[in-house]
C-alpha cells in the first residue's frame, strides 16, 4: 500500500496546503518538474528519438518559448485548449492534467516561471540549520529542519515518547531484536541526561548491529544462496555476506564500503577481504539453463550491475536508458553503454555454472581457516623436509634390500593405493564380451584382450563414477585402427550420457557428457598414437568439473592437451557398465589390443602415472644393474620398496606425509569460496546495444560516467568510477546513502522514492535537511554508526507514534513527522523477535547459510529434484540473516512478510497487511514453537499468575499490560486451563510442536495454556509493529 | 457491479484505510483520487469474469497435437531448408548439430466437430469440445530458453522483477471472493518428464507491486495453503478464542494510540480464519458426485493431478476467484517426444476438456475464460536420434499453438497460420504481449491504462507492446 499510494499522497498534501490559501510561491523542483517530467517529456524529454515537433521542455533553453509569459503562454495554451487536436497532453498519450497541475503551471509563469537545475544532480551546499521557536525541543541539528517545516505548517510535534517505547523502537532499528525486560528497566530508571546517546552508543556497539544493517544491504545487493535462473542450485556468497556484517560492525567509512565492493580488487595489494567484498556485483543471478546463448546472458549480467549500482549510489534508474535515451532524466543510451564498460572486463562466461559458483570466484578462507591451513601447509612442509633427510638413508636400505631378496620372490606390483579395479585380462575379470567371442591373446603383460573393432567386454558394477569423484583410469593399449573407444560408461549412442576414453584420429579424448552439445568437457591430446605400438595411457580426473581437473599420460609423460570443450554442468554419472573396447554404440568400437585397465578412486599424481608406464615388474628390474635401469624403472623399485619391503620407519614415514597431505587437501578443498569481480588483462570492447538487444552492437563505446553529473570519470576502471562516487562531485552518492538510514528507522526516505532520485521521484519532504544530513556525513568521514546515532538520538526520533485525535488532516501521510510513524516490523524482526524472547535464538555470527524450518514439499513441488531439508539443533534458531535463500522459491515465513525474492536489487521498505500473515504468525512452527518456550520461561522466572502473564507480554512489548489487557490475558490463560484439564491429548499435541525439548519438570496442561496465551500475545498488532 | 466502480472500490478503500477515523477534507481525498486513478480505470464491460489459465509449462508439441502439416511426411529426416530456419538463432544443446533433419509428426490428425479444426489423435477429448475452442496457431515468443521464456510469458518481461499476468489483475480489479485470494495457483507434475521443468515463485509473484496481489497456491500435500491449518492440539474453537481474545486487545491498543491499520490487521485475521474453514470446504471434493469423476476422470480423485486441479479450478470458478493459474509441468520433450507426450496427453487432454464441459454446464463458460498453451513451441527438426517412431524436438519460439475458451471468445475458430514446416508465421502473428493484452481485454481491463509507477516509469504487462487480437473476439 505504501509503495502505491505514497506518491499521490504527496501530491495531495502539496496542493491541500495550496487550497487552504497558505500563499507559498511555487518551487521549480518541487511543483513544476514533476508534472513536466510525467505528464511531457516522453515526446519533450531527453529521448531524441521519441522527440515530437522538435520540442524540449526539459532544458530551460530548448523550453522558453514554449513556456513564454503570463498571459502569453503557448504551453498554457496547449494544456487549457478546448480543441483535441490541439490539447496536451494528447489523448491516448494516459496522461492528462488535474486542474491543480494546471493552476501551478499557470502560477509557476505568473511568477516569472523561474527555471532549476534538477535538485538531485547539483551537488549538496550545506545550509544552516534553520531558526525555529520552539527552540527548547531541539536536541540536534535535523530537530530544527523538522520543527521549522512543522511551525511553517502550522503543526506541533508529538510529545516525547515513553522510555519502554523508545528502547524498544531503538533496539529494533539498530540490532533488529528487541530488548529485554532488564535492559527496558535499566534504561527506564536511568535518569542520567544522556541516557539515550549511551543506549545508542550500546546498540551499535552491539554485533547485533551489523545483522541488522546486512539484511537490508543484501536485498539491495540481491544477494542469495542459489544462482536464480531454472534449477536455482546453490552457489556461496556467504564469505560476502560475512564481509557485509564485519564491514558494519567495525563501522568502515561509507566510502571506503564502496570502494571496495565495487573495486577492492584494483585497489594497490589488494587484501582477500577486499577482494571478497567485491562479491557486490557477482550477487546478480546466473544463468545454467541448457541451451542458452552465453552472449545473451553475459550482456545480462553486466547490465544488472550497472542497474544495481546506479540505484544502490546514484538512487537512478539508469536501466531505462538500455534500449533508448533515458525518457525522463538527461542520460543517454550511450551513456548507458559507457557505463556498461566499466562492468564488462569480467573473464566470465554468460553461461553460469549450474552447481556452484560461477568464475571468477576465489577461495575465501576465514581467518581461522587460513590459519589452519598455514598450520597443514607447514605440516606437509616439514614433513617433507625430514622425509627428504632420509633420502640417503633410503638408498642404503635399499641398496640393502636389494642385495638380499630374492627376485623370484617378489610379486609384479603397480601402485595400487586406491586401487579400486584391476583388470589384467584374464578369465577371472569377470569381463562378458558382447558382439562376438571372448579372444585374449599375447598382451603388454600375460593375456590382453583382443577387440576387432566389433566385439567389446563389460563389467556390470566398476567406474561408477560422477563429476565430483576423484578417479583415474590406466592402461595399456595397442591399436590396430586410430579411432575407437577404449573403454567407457555412457550410453551406447554417438555422444552418449556418461564418460569414455576414446582414440579420435590417433588422438587420446576424453569425454564426460552430460549431453552433449551444451553440457559436456573434452579433453585431447595434442600428438596422435601409431597404430601397432603398445603404449601406456593414465587419465586422472579431479573431481572440479574443469577440463583443467583432467590429465592425460601418455607412457608415463603428462601429454600436452587441447580442451575441445569445458561445459560441464551437471553429473555424468550413467547406469551404464563399464565397458572396455566401446562407448557410443557399433560405429565406435576399438580394433586392437587392451592389457592391464586400473580403475582408481583417487587422482593419481605424475609419479604414480609414470611408474603405471613401466611394464617391467620389480623383479625384473633388480636384475639389471643400476646404472642401466631408466628413471621411471628406478622410480618404480623405490616406490614398491617403499610400499612393500621397507623398513617400518621408512613406510611409516611415506605413509605420514601422504596422509598430511590428504589432510591438507581436503581442508583446502572445504575451504569456502566467493566469486569476485575481477579485470581482464585487455578490457572487452564495449559496443551501444540497439534497443537494448545483446546481438545488435551498434557504435562501439569506452568506459565513461554520465556527462550530467559533475566531474565523472572518463575512462579508466572500476576503481576510477568508484572514487567518483564518492567524491565531493558527485551529487548523488551521500544523498542517496542518508536517505536509505533514514528509511530504515522512519520506514519512508525523506526522498519516499529512494530508488529514484531523478525527475520522476519524489521531491523530498525536508530538502534542506536532506542536504544538511548528507553534507554532514561526507564532513564526518562517511561515518555510519555517527549517522544511525544523529537520527536515533533527535528530538525528531523519540517522538510518540501515537495518532492524536485531532491528527493535522494537511498532512495524511505524516511526511512532516508531527509525530514518529508507527509501521509493522519488517520479516527478519518478527522472526528474529520471537526466537529472542523465547530464549531460543543461537547467536552464532557468520558461517554458511541455514535452513530453518520450512512445510515439506515447497521445493519439490515446483522442480521435482529434491526438496528443502530443514537443518536440526542449533541451526534451526539463528538470525534470520543466516537463512538459506533460494531465489525462485524464498523462504515462505519471510516473503509473506514482504522480505523481496533477491531476484533484483531492491532498496524499499516495503510493508503490508495480510491474511497469509495472520496464518503465518498464528500457525507456523516458527511461532507456536517460540510461544511454548516463552511460556516455559515465564513459568520458571516468576511464581504468580500475573507476574507471569506480564513478563511473557513485557518480552514482546517491552512494556507492562494494562489492567484492562492483563484481565483479557487472565481469562484466556483461565478457559485455556480449563479446556486443556479436559483434554490431555490436546495438551499433548500441542506441547510436541517443535524440535526443542518440552520442559517436564513444569505441569503440561499449565505449560500448554501458557504456551497458549504466548501465542496470544505474538500474533497482538503490537508485538508486530515498531511504535 | 460495473468494472469501473469495482476498480474505484478497490482503490478508495486501499486509500482510505490510510485516512480512517481522520477527519480528511473531501476535497483532498478527491483530488488524490484525481491524481492516481488514471492508470486503474477501466474502459468497457467485460466478457469475462475471470481466467483459467491452464499453463502447460516445459513447451508442448504444436507440431504433435494442433499444428498439422501433412506435407513434412515425405520429407522424413530431409534436411530442414535454409530458407525456411533464414538463420534464426537455435538454443546451445542444438545450434552446432551437425544436421537439421524434418521430424514430421508420427501422430494421426483429424478435422474436428463442426469447425473442421484438426486435432492430433493424442487429444481425443479435446477433439470432441473443439467446436467451443479458438485456436491460435501463430502465438510466437523472444526467448528460447525456458526460464526466460516462462516468465515473459507470465509476466511479459524475460528478467526476474515484473508483476505477473495474475497480480495485474488482483491489482487492477479486486476480488469478488469473499473468502478466498483473488489470485490461486495450481501445481501438477506431468508423468512425460519427472524432473523437468522447474517452476518459480515469480512466476505468480507480484514484483514491485505490493505482496498482497501475488498468487496464493493450493497445495495438494501438507496444508492446502500454507500455515492454514491450526497447530496441533488447537480446537476451531480454541481458535476463535484467540482470535476474539486478538481482536479485542488490538481493539484496546487501537483506542490508545488510534492507528486504524490495527483495524485492519484485524480484518486480516478474520479473512484468515474464514480462509481456514473456506479453503478446506473447496478442496474436499467428496460431495463431488461420481458424475464428476465419469467426466474429469479417476486421476481427479489424486490430490495434485492435473484433472485434480482442474476440477478445483471449476470450484474456484463457482466461487468467483478472479485468477486461477495452473501449471502442469513435463512437456519439455528434447528427446524420446513420442513416449513423453503421449505420458502428458493422458495427464491432460480428458480433465482440459472436461473443465470446458463442465463450466459449459453450469453456465460458467460464458464468463470465464479459458487459456491453455506454454511458453514456446518445438521444432521441426530433431534433436538426437530420428527414427520413423522416435524423435526429440528442441525449443522453438517462432510459433506455438495456444487455444482461448469461453468468456469474449469466438467458439470454433482458428486464427493465425504457419508454413508448411510449422517454423514461421504466415499469418496473423500474435505475441505474448499481444495474447496478454487480449486476456485483459476480456476482462474489461486496457493494456494500456493498466499501470503502476515504479523507479521513474509507468509500467504494465505488456510493457510497451501489446494488441488486442480482435479477430479472435466474438
Amino acid at each position: 500500500m505504501r509503495t502505491r499510494f505514497l506518491l499521490p499522497v504527496v501530491a495531495g498534501f502539496t496542493l491541500a496546503l495550496a487550497g487552504t490559501g497558505q500563499a507559498e510561491p511555487v518551487r521549480f523542483n518541487r511543483d513544476v518538474l514533476p508534472i513536466l517530467a510525467d505528464n511531457c517529456f516522453a515526446c519533450h524529454g531527453p529521448d531524441s528519438a521519441k522527440r515530437k515537433a522538435g520540442l524540449r521542455l526539459d532544458r530551460e533553453a530548448d523550453a522558453r518559448k514554449a513556456v513564454g509569459t503570463e498571459g502569453a503562454s503557448e504551453l498554457i495554451r496547449r494544456i487549457t485548449s478546448a480543441d483535441p487536436e490541439e490539447r496536451m497532453p494528447p489523448k491516448g498519450s494516459g496522461r492528462e492534467l488535474t486542474k491543480g497541475q494546471t493552476e501551478t503551471l499557470r502560477q509557476w509563469i505568473a511568477e516569472g516561471a523561474k527555471w532549476e537545475k534538477h535538485w538531485a544532480f547539483v551537488p549538496p551546499v550545506r545550509p544552516e540549520p534553520p531558526g525555529v521557536a520552539n527552540a527548547a525541543w531541539v536536541r540536534t541539528p535535523i530537530d530544527r529542519f523538522i520543527l521549522a517545516r512543522l511551525e511553517q505548517a502550522g503543526l506541533k510535534p508529538s510529545p516525547e515518547t515513553d522510555r519502554a517505547t523508545l528502547i524498544r523502537r531503538m533496539s529494533f532499528d539498530l540490532t533488529g531484536l528487541p530488548p529485554t525486560p532488564a535492559e527496558v528497566d535499566a534504561f527506564v530508571a536511568d535518569t542520567s541526561p544522556d541516557a539515550v546517546e549511551r543506549l545508542a552508543d550500546r546498540l551499535l556497539a552491539s554485533p547485533r548491529f551489523g545483522e541488522r544493517m546486512a539484511w537490508r544491504w543484501m536485498e539491495a545487493a540481491r544477494y542469495a544462496d542459489t544462482n536464480g535462473y531454472q534449477t536455482d542450485a546453490g552457489r556461496d556468497m556467504w564469505r560476502w555476506r560475512d564481509w557485509v556484517i564485519e564491514a558494519y560492525n567495525r563501522n568502515l567509512p561509507f566510502d571506503q564500503f564502496t570502494i571496495e565492493q565495487l573495486a577492492g580488487d584494483l585497489l594497490p595489494g589488494a587484501t582477500l577481504d577486499q577482494r571478497i567484498a567485491t562479491g557486490f556485483n557477482r550477487n546478480h543471478r546466473g544463468n545454467a539453463e541448457g541451451g542458452v546463448v552465453p552472449e545473451e546472458y553475459a550482456v545480462e549480467y553486466v547490465a544488472d550491475r550497472v542497474e544495481t549500482t546506479s540505484t544502490v549510489w546514484l538512487g537512478l534508474t539508469l536501466g531505462c536508458a538500455r534500449c533508448h535515451d533515458h525518457k525522463f532524466d538527461p542520460f543517454s543510451q550511450r551513456e548507458f553503454y559507457q557505463l556498461f564498460a566499466y562492468f564488462n572486463n569480467v573473464p566470465e562466461s554468460g553461461h553460469a555454472v549450474k552447481y556452484g559458483n560461477s568464475p571468477p570466484f576465489i577461495k575465501a578462507p576465514t581467518p581461522e581457516q587460513a590459519r589452519r591451513l598455514e598450520r597443514l601447509t607447514d605440516d606437509v612442509a616439514t614433513l617433507e623436509r625430514t622425509l627428504s633427510a632420509r633420502r640417503n638413508e633410503e638408498d642404503d636400505a635399499q641398496a640393502r634390500w636389494e642385495k638380499t631378496v630374492k627376485p623370484a620372490e617378489l610379486p609384479d606390483w603397480s601402485p595400487d593405493r586406491g586401487l579400486l579395479t584391476y583388470l589384467p585380462m584374464k578369465l577371472s575379470d569377470q569381463l562378458n564380451v558382447r558382439d562376438g567371442k571372448p579372444t585374449l591373446r599375447p598382451g603388454k603383460i600375460g593375456m590382453g584382450l583382443d577387440l576387432d573393432g566389433r566385439r567389446f567386454a563389460e563389467h556390470s558394477t566398476v567406474g561408477d563414477f560422477g563429476f565430483y569423484d576423484r578417479f583415474s583410469i590406466a592402461l595399456w593399449v595397442r591399436p590396430r585402427s586410430l579411432s575407437g573407444a577404449l573403454v567407457s560408461r555412457m550410453v551406447e549412442e554417438p555422444r552418449g550420457e556418461g564418460y569414455g576414453i576414446h582414440l579420435v584420429n590417433g588422438k587420446v579424448q576424453v569425454h564426460l557428457t552430460k549431453r552433449w552439445l551444451d553440457d559436456a568437457l573434452r579433453v585431447e591430446t595434442v600428438e596422435p598414437l601409431k597404430t601397432d605400438q603398445w603404449r601406456h595411457i593414465t587419465v586422472t580426473y579431479d573431481g572440479a568439473r574443469l577440463a583443467a581437473g583432467v590429465k592425460i599420460y601418455i607412457d608415463g609423460i603428462e601429454a600436452k592437451t587441447n580442451v575441445l570443450f569445458d561445459e560441464l554442468n551437471q553429473t555424468f554419472q550413467s547406469k551404464e557398465p563399464f565397458r572396455i573396447g566401446s562407448g557410443g554404440g557399433p560405429t565406435t568400437r576399438f580394433n586392437g589390443l587392451i592389457d592391464e585397465v586400473r580403475i582408481y578412486g583417487r587422482t593419481l599424481d605424475a609419479n604414480e602415472a609414470c611408474v603405471l608406464a613401466v611394464a617391467e615388474s620389480p623383479a625384473q628390474i633388480i636384475a639389471k644393474p643400476t646404472a642401466n635401469r631408466t628413471t621411471a624403472e628406478a622410480d618404480k623399485l623405490r616406490a614398491f620398496f617403499i610400499a612393500k619391503a621397507a623398513p617400518a620407519e621408512i613406510h611409516d614415514a611415506h605413509e605420514v606425509v601422504y596422509a598430511a597431505r590428504e589432510a591438507r587437501r581436503k581442508f583446502a578443498e572445504s575451504i569456502p569460496t566467493v566469486m569476485v569481480m575481477e579485470e581482464m588483462p585487455k578490457p572487452r570492447e564495449t559496443h551501444v546495444l540497439v534497443r537494448g538487444q545483446y546481438d545488435r552492437p551498434g557504435p562501439k563505446v569506452t568506459a565513461a560516467g554520465p556527462a550530467t553529473l559533475p566531474n565523472t570519470p572518463t575512462g579508466g576502471n572500476r576503481l576510477d568510477l568508484a572514487r567518483w562516487l564518492v567524491s565531493s562531485d558527485n551529487p548523488l552518492t551521500a544523498r542517496v546513502a542518508v536517505n536509505r538510514i533514514w528509511q530504515l528507522h522512519f520506514g519512508t526516505g525523506l526522498v519516499a522514492t529512494g530508488e529514484d532520485f531523478g525527475t520522476q521521484g519524489t521531491f523530498p519532504s525536508h530538502p534542506e535537511m536532506l542536504d544538511w544530513v548528507a553534507t554532514e556525513f561526507v564532513r564526518t568521514g562517511w561515518d555510519v554508526k555517527r549517522m544511525h546515532k544523529l537520527i536515533v538520538t533527535s528530538a525528531g526520533y523519540r517522538q510518540s507514534s501515537r495518532i492524536p485525535k485531532d491528527a493535522p488532516a494537511s498532512d495524511p501521510n505524516n511526511r512532516l513527522l508531527s509525530r514518529f510513524p508507527r509501521n509493522r516490523l519488517s520479516a527478519e524482526m518478527i522472526r528474529d523477535q520471537a526466537l529472542l524472547a523465547s530464549g531460543l535464538l543461537v547467536e552464532n555470527q557468520g558461517g554458511p547459510s541455514v535452513k530453518p524450518y520450512q512445510p515439506a514439499g515447497l521445493w519439490d513441488e515446483l522442480s521435482g529434484v529434491g526438496d528443502y531439508v530443514p537443518d536440526t539443533g542449533d541451526k534451526l534458531y539463528r538470525r534470520s540473516s543466516y537463512t538459506y535463500w533460494k531465489r525462485t522459491a524464498p523462504p515462505p515465513g519471510l516473503s509473506t512478510f514482504d522480505a523481496t525474492a533477491r531476484e533484483t536489487c531492491w532498496v524499499r521498505e516495503t510493508r503490508t497487511n495480510t491474511p497469509l500473515q495472520a496464518l503465518t504468525l498464528l500457525n507456523d512452527v516458527t511461532y507456536v514453537e517460540a510461544a511454548r518456550k516463552l511460556a516455559e520461561r515465564v513459568l520458571h522466572e516468576r511464581s504468580t499468575i500475573d507476574e507471569r502473564l506480564t513478563l511473557a507480554f513485557q518480552r514482546i512489548t517491552a512494556r507492562v499490560p494494562t489492567a484492562a489487557e492483563l484481565g483479557v490475558l487472565h481469562r484466556a490463560l483461565e478457559r485455556q486451563l480449563t479446556d486443556l484439564r479436559s483434554d490431555p491429548a490436546a495438551t499433548r499435541k500441542s506441547l510436541k510442536v517443535g524440535e526443542s525439548a518440552i520442559d517436564s519438570r513444569l505441569d503440561p496442561v499449565e505449560l500448554a495454556a501458557y504456551a497458549a496465551v504466548c501465542r496470544l500475545i505474538l500474533n497482538l498488532d503490537e508485538a508486530v509493529t515498531k511504535e | 457491479m460495473t468494472l469501473p466502480s469495482r476498480i474505484a472500490d478497490t482503490f478508495s478503500q486501499l486509500t482510505r484505510r490510510a485516512f480512517l477515523g481522520r477527519t480528511v477534507g473531501a476535497a483532498a481525498l478527491a483530488s488524490l483520487l484525481g491524481e492516481t486513478a488514471s492508470g486503474t480505470e477501466p474502459h468497457f464491460k467485460p466478457t469475462a469474469k475471470r481466467v483459467i489459465y491452464l499453463f502447460q509449462s516445459g513447451a508442448p508439441s504444436q507440431l504433435d497435437l494442433f499444428d498439422h502439416k501433412p506435407k513434412l511426411k515425405d520429407l522424413f529426416a530431409k534436411e530442414l531448408p535454409d530458407s525456411i530456419r533464414r538463420g534464426q538463432r537455435l538454443t546451445g544443446m542444438t545450434a552446432t548439430q551437425e544436421s537439421f533433419p524434418v521430424a514430421p509428426s508420427k501422430y494421426k490428425f483429424q478435422q474436428r466437430g463442426k469447425s473442421g479444426a484438426w486435432i492430433s489423435d493424442l487429444l481425443p477429448r479435446t477433439a470432441i469440445v473443439a467446436d467451443d475452442l479458438c485456436f491460435i496457431k501463430s502465438v510466437h515468443t523472444e526467448a528460447i530458453n525456458h526460464d526466460p521464456a516462462i516468465t515473459f510469458a507470465q509476466t511479459g518481461a524475460q528478467l526476474a522483477g515484473r508483476p505477473s499476468l495474475g497480480a495485474w489483475i488482483a491489482y487492477g480489479l479486486g476480488s469478488e471472493a469473499k473468502d478466498l485470494p483473488a489470485f490461486v495457483v495450481l501445481l501438477s507434475q506431468g508423468s512425460g518428464n519427472p524432473a523437468d521443468q522447474p517452476l518459480y515463485d515469480r512466476l505468480w509473484g507480484s514484483g514491485f507491486l505490493p505482496s498482497r496481489y501475488q498468487g496464493v497456491k493450493f497445495r495438494s500435500q501438507g496444508d492446502p495453503v500454507l500455515y492454514l491449518t491450526n497447530p496441533d492440539g488447537v480446537s476451531t474453537t480454541s481458535q476463535r478464542r484467540l482470535l476474539d481474545d486478538l481482536a479485542e486487545l488490538n481493539a484496546l491498543k487501537q483506542a490508545d494510540v488510534g492507528d486504524p491499520e490495527i483495524a485492519t490487521r484485524t480484518a486480516q485475521y478474520e479473512m484468515a480464519f474464514r480462509m481456514q474453514a473456506s479453503v478446506p470446504a473447496l478442496t474436499d471434493l467428496s460431495k463431488e458426485p461420481a458424475s464428476t469423476f465419469e467426466l474429469y476422470g479417476e486421476d481427479a480423485r489424486k490430490p495434485g493431478t492435473f484433472a485434480a486441479n482442474c476440477l478445483l479450478a471449476r470450484r474456484l470458478a463457482e466461487r468467483d476467484v478472479r485468477f486461477i493459474q495452473l501449471y502442469h509441468r513435463g512437456w519439455d520433450q528434447h528427446t524420446n517426444l513420442p513416449k513423453q507426450i503421449e505420458a502428458q496427453c493422458r495427464d491432460t487432454d480428458r480433465a482440459s476438456a472436461a473443465l470446458i464441459t463442465d463450466l459449459k454446464q453450469r453456465g460458467l463458460l460464458k464468463d470465464t475464460l479459458v487459456v491453455w498453451g506454454g511458453e514456446f513451441g518445438r521444432t521441426v527438426y530433431c534433436q538426437g536420434r530420428l527414427t520413423a517412431e522416435d524423435y526429440g524436438r528442441d525449443h522453438h519460439p517462432r510459433c506455438f499453438t495456444v487455444w482461448l475458451a469461453g468468456g469474449g471468445i469466438k467458439p470454433g475458430i482458428t486464427h493465425g497460420e504457419t508454413d508448411d514446416f510449422g517454423y514461421n508465421v504466415v499469418r496473423d502473428p500474435v505475441d505474448i504481449h499481444d495474447l496478454n493484452a487480449t486476456i485483459l481485454h476480456c476482462l474489461g481491463i486496457d493494456h494500456l491504462k493498466l499501470t503502476h509507477k515504479y523507479q521513474g516509469r509507468y509500467f504494465r504487462l505488456t510493457d510497451v507492446h501489446g494488441r488486442v487480437v480482435k479477430d479472435v473476439l466474438a
